[in-house]
């Protein structure tokens, strides 16, 4: 086993990070960068706790080798909003009610996210949401008030025109 | 547990890696099956070699008589992608279904060919397009139909360090539909209990089946073509007639299996209904196109 050195962006902060081959991109953000925003669960790509962006496409960091993401860039839960500055997504979970045990979140927000990002400006269906989070599990199954988040925030976002 | 990851940048030095690592090397796409396969202790490669990395591999190309999907292309692209809006809408029903958005943004069209799995959702969408596979490998670059691909469950007449480059498939004839349906547990994050796809062309009056191409998934050890229902509807009139009897024709032709998600008698039920039905649905869509 060679250790071999990552080159990678997280949250727009570039990182040299030394990791063993059979790392994934959870393990590293969690255990070596220590960023407990994602979660970790099943390790299998079903439940989405793990979701992060991937150059601002949703992706189970979970079954993603470390090393295949070299010289990319990764978006966290951490990298999105802050207390003074939520973002859209977050704001509209907070108003709507969606968060109940909270694990599932990060989650659910960054996978949002990605989706509302491939078309940014349009106003989406409950169908189309309901799809798009398909792979991110609320065990709380408090998918209502989650799709009810979304959808309020694809409609600000859209009314804005521009994606923060 | 561990092994050393390889990442090429060109094809010729990954085929060069494998030969020389062979036959404790592995390729790795987007991973989404192998990771879950290595941290299931199921794989032990001691070295895996990342195809990520190769330039021109992955997006979709139109060439003079159709499509070129590139193997490291992957399902989110597809379902976005507009060349498949049309008569091909069958390919972006195909890729809608694999997993949820987090693996649709990583796993690979090439991936899940190469992985032959007999429930393989997007074969079935590939299969009545008559796709063909374009292979790299140590001895240059040969054409396999995609048909002849597969030889049973996870097994492909891939040569040892032979990579899948590309998919390609011909642009339909005017009067030509598609359509994919899948039937699972539940709706979503599901392995297809059958998985249905059909392409078919209409005459210029409309009233007779010019072609008609077939293709079932998860009802036998390898995606099927049920040659004796295409056979039938050839000129038949299109309606829901000919379009059951097709659908009982592939049911008599399926060799499914009973196992934790359904029984084989289940599944021979579900092929004779899904092909009707993906039938129908080829033939409303070009009615459709006709207005």
């Amino acid at each position: 086993m060679t250790r071999t050195n990552l080159d990678i962006l997280i949250n727009g902060e570039r990182h040299q990070i030394l990791i063993e081959p059979h790392w994934t991109l959870l393990h590293v953000l969690r255990n070596v960068v220590g960023m407990m925003g994602t979660k970790e669960n099943c390790l299998e790509a079903e439940c989405g706790v793990c979701t992060v962006l991937l150059d601002g496409k949703s992706v189970n960091s979970c079954i993603l080798l470390a090393g295949q993401v070299a010289g990319r860039s990764v978006t966290t839960i951490e990298g999105i909003g802050n207390p003074e500055h939520l973002h859209p997504l977050q704001a509209a979970f907070i108003e709507c009610g969606a968060v109940q045990c909270g694990y599932c979140i990060p989650g659910m927000i960054l996978t949002a996210k990605s989706f509302l990002d491939e078309n940014p400006g349009r106003r989406r269906s409950r169908d189309e949401i309901r799809e798009a989070i398909a792979g991110t599990l609320c065990r709380c199954t408090g998918y209502r008030k989650i799709v009810d988040a979304v959808a309020l925030a694809a409609e600000r976002m859209s009314v804005a025109g521009a994606n923060p | 547990m561990t092994f050393d990851l390889h990442r090429p940048a060109t094809i010729s030095e990954a085929v060069g890696l494998s030969t020389r690592l062979a036959p404790a090397a592995r390729y790795i796409a987007g991973g989404t099956d192998l990771v879950i396969q290595i941290n299931r202790k199921k794989v032990f490669p001691d070295h895996l070699i990342d195809l990520g990395q190769l330039p021109g591999l992955a997006g979709v190309a139109e060439t003079a008589d159709g499509y070129s999907l590139g193997s490291l292309t992957t399902y989110r692209s597809i379902e976005l992608h507009p060349a498949f809006q049309g008569n091909l809408s069958g390919v972006i029903e195909a890729a809608r279904v694999v997993g949820g958005h987090q693996v649709r943004n990583v796993a690979t069209v090439g991936g899940n060919i190469v992985n032959a799995s007999p429930a393989a959702d997007f074969v079935p969408a590939l299969l009545v397009l008559d796709a063909e596979l374009e292979i790299a490998g140590p001895a240059g670059n040969r054409i396999v139909a995609l048909r002849d691909f597969v030889v049973g469950p996870g097994r492909t007449v891939l040569g040892p360090a032979e990579i899948v480059t590309s998919i390609r498939f011909a642009r339909l004839p005017d009067r030509s539909a598609t359509a994919f349906l899948k039937e699972g547990r539940r709706k979503a994050m599901e392995i297809s209990v059958v998985c249905v796809a059909a392409c078919l062309t209409l005459d210029e009056s409309g009233s007779s089946c010019a072609s008609a191409r077939l293709a079932v998934g998860a009802a036998a050890p390898k995606a099927m073509r049920p040659q004796q229902a295409e056979a039938y509807l050839l000129n038949r009139q299109p309606g829901r007639v000919s379009f059951a009897e097709a659908g009982r024709l592939a049911a008599e032709s399926s060799a499914p299996i009973s196992d934790v998600r359904a029984s084989a008698a289940h599944r021979r039920h579900l092929v004779a209904v899904m092909v009707e039905r993906a039938l129908t649905a080829c033939h409303q869509r070009i009615l459709e196109q006709g207005r």
